[in-house]
């Protein structure tokens, strides 16, 4: 976004998931793994572009379906020449979600509820529909989960009249201001605005290992 | 008309879960259209990777883009153009206005540009070079025929065009689930070499793994393409016979060019009268 003010960049150093962001020579910015910021051994990368590979492969070296996942992997360090080359990194190592927290900060973010996406889907998602309120309960708690799931805040609700996501899962886990990585710090939330496809084939892996009546 | 400060590309992938062969010809198509400049802002999204489709809705809230054009890098018309991306991205036609008067402009699939079968002969040539046409049969790997999926059409349309060149001793479309099979590669063929280009936008959809295995120039499905050495060791000899096996079609650089030209082929389209090339459900 060229030229637009980046209201998030401003406290620094700047948590986004597991990344910290911080200042480095000459208006450069350093980004490194959250739990490496202190590592004096980091691999040196440069430009937004080298986070893609960075951001495709965990530490054992296999591959990530999904970004927010909290398996970032360790041992690197990017340097990136300005502002802008920061929002480009995040929109690979993390893709869309500035967009989605500056919709939210906007108060423009429009969240969808589980039961629309699921009953949204067609071909072999469409069986999706059948899971039941039990199972989609226990499927979001496992899937969505800060720690091992998934590092995002959820902000959709399971159906129209406002069902929480799952019972199962903290409070923290709607809550944009909680640092979901479990640290404490003051962190950019990771927003989910919608479920992702992940969890729709994952609804669909509890419904056809449900036993016909 | 593209307007380099009003006009925005968003590039729709399949994208994999398991693959991480799939995404990437999306990100290197974007990457060199954005350096090329002429659109305002360029992004990619999957179906089945971030950003989502239902992500790309809130990737254009610049002000100052006034239209999105959206190209399907897919091969075909099919389930996903029909259906699940209108339906994805709130697509109500070919031109879908926003609430905020933005508007998005709905493509044709990569797959449907005529400049494919250049493509095609282009990565025949470059696969196995110095290798006699005429003592050369090309196969031409297709999915086969889903249902929803135009796959199968397209790859015989790229068939047909070649064959009508008479470069090839003998072209052949070849599918990998129905006859006829790329598994038998041998007997369909006469030519002493022969030369196997997969009709497919990456190297990582998930049955692709399998094709080297089909050919028999792999015991099993093992790691990733992009892991593996399988295209650096052209020719196999298997069967009496020399084999080149090429990457996916959708790996050609010059898909950047096919893809902008996708939004041209679009722009000027819509001076004239309208065929409804897509029906949303
Ligand atoms: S639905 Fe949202 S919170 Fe759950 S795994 Fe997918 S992206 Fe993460």
């Amino acid at each position: 976004m060229n030229g637009r003010a980046r209201e998030w960049l401003r406290e620094i150093p700047c948590r986004v998931g597991e990344i910290a962001i911080d200042r480095g020579d000459a208006g450069r910015w350093i980004l490194t793994h959250r739990d490496d910021r202190a590592r004096a051994e980091l691999h040196p990368h440069d430009g937004a572009e080298a986070a893609v590979e960075l951001a495709r492969y965990d530490d054992a070296g296999n591959f990530r379906p999904l970004k927010t996942a909290p398996n970032l992997r360790h041992g690197w360090r990017l340097v990136l020449a300005d502002e802008q080359e920061v929002e480009r990194a995040l929109d690979f190592f993390y893709p869309a979600r500035l967009a989605t927290w500056r919709s939210w900060r906007a108060g423009e973010l429009r969240t969808t509820p589980l039961r629309e996406t699921l009953e949204r889907q067609s071909g072999m998602y469409r069986v999706t529909a059948k899971i039941t309120e039990t199972q989609a309960n226990e499927l979001v708690a496992n899937f969505c989960r800060s720690d091992g799931g998934c590092l995002r805040t959820i902000l959709w609700r399971r159906d129209a009249t406002g069902t929480l996501p799952s019972t199962l899962l903290p409070a923290e886990k709607f809550d944009p201001q909680h640092d979901q990585t479990g640290r404490g710090e003051a962190a950019l939330p990771l927003l989910c605005q919608e479920a992702c496809n992940l969890l729709v084939a994952a609804s669909r892996e509890v419904v056809k290992s449900t036993p016909a009546l | 008309m593209i307007s380099e400060t009003h006009s925005a590309l968003l590039i729709v992938g399949h994208g994999s879960t398991v693959n991480p062969d799939s995404s990437p010809p999306n990100l290197v198509h974007a990457a060199e259209i954005r350096r090329r400049g002429v659109f305002a802002q360029v992004e990619c999204c999957f179906w089945k990777e971030e950003p989502s489709l239902r992500d790309a809705l809130l990737l254009f809230d610049s002000p100052a883009l006034r239209e999105v054009y959206i190209v399907p890098n897919f091969i075909s018309e099919g389930y996903f153009t029909k259906t699940v991306i209108p339906r994805e991205l709130e697509l109500t036609g070919r031109v879908t206005e926003r609430i905020t008067g933005q508007v998005w402009k709905y493509c044709e699939p990569v797959g449907n540009h005529p400049l494919m079968t250049e493509l095609l002969l282009q990565r025949a040539r470059e696969v196995a070079p110095g290798v006699p046409e005429n003592e050369t049969a090309l196969l031409i790997v297709g999915h086969g025929t889903d249902l929803n999926d135009n796959s199968a059409v397209a790859a015989k349309r790229e068939v047909e065009k070649i064959r009508a060149s008479g470069r090839y001793a003998e072209v052949l479309n070849v599918y990998m689930e129905e006859a006829p099979l790329v598994a038998a590669w041998a007997q369909l063929t006469r030519a002493p070499h022969v030369v196997v280009v997969p009709f497919f936008i990456s190297d990582g959809l998930h049955s692709y793994q399998d094709i080297p295995v089909l050919l028999g120039i792999e015991a099993e499905p093992t790691a990733a393409a992009s892991q593996r050495e399988v295209f650096r060791q052209n020719p196999y000899q298997l069967h009496g016979r020399s084999l080149y096996y090429s990457h996916a079609i959708g790996t050609e650089p010059r898909f950047a060019e096919i893809i902008v030209e996708q939004v041209e082929a679009f722009a000027c389209d819509t001076a004239r009268p309208r065929k409804i090339l897509h029906e949303v459900p």
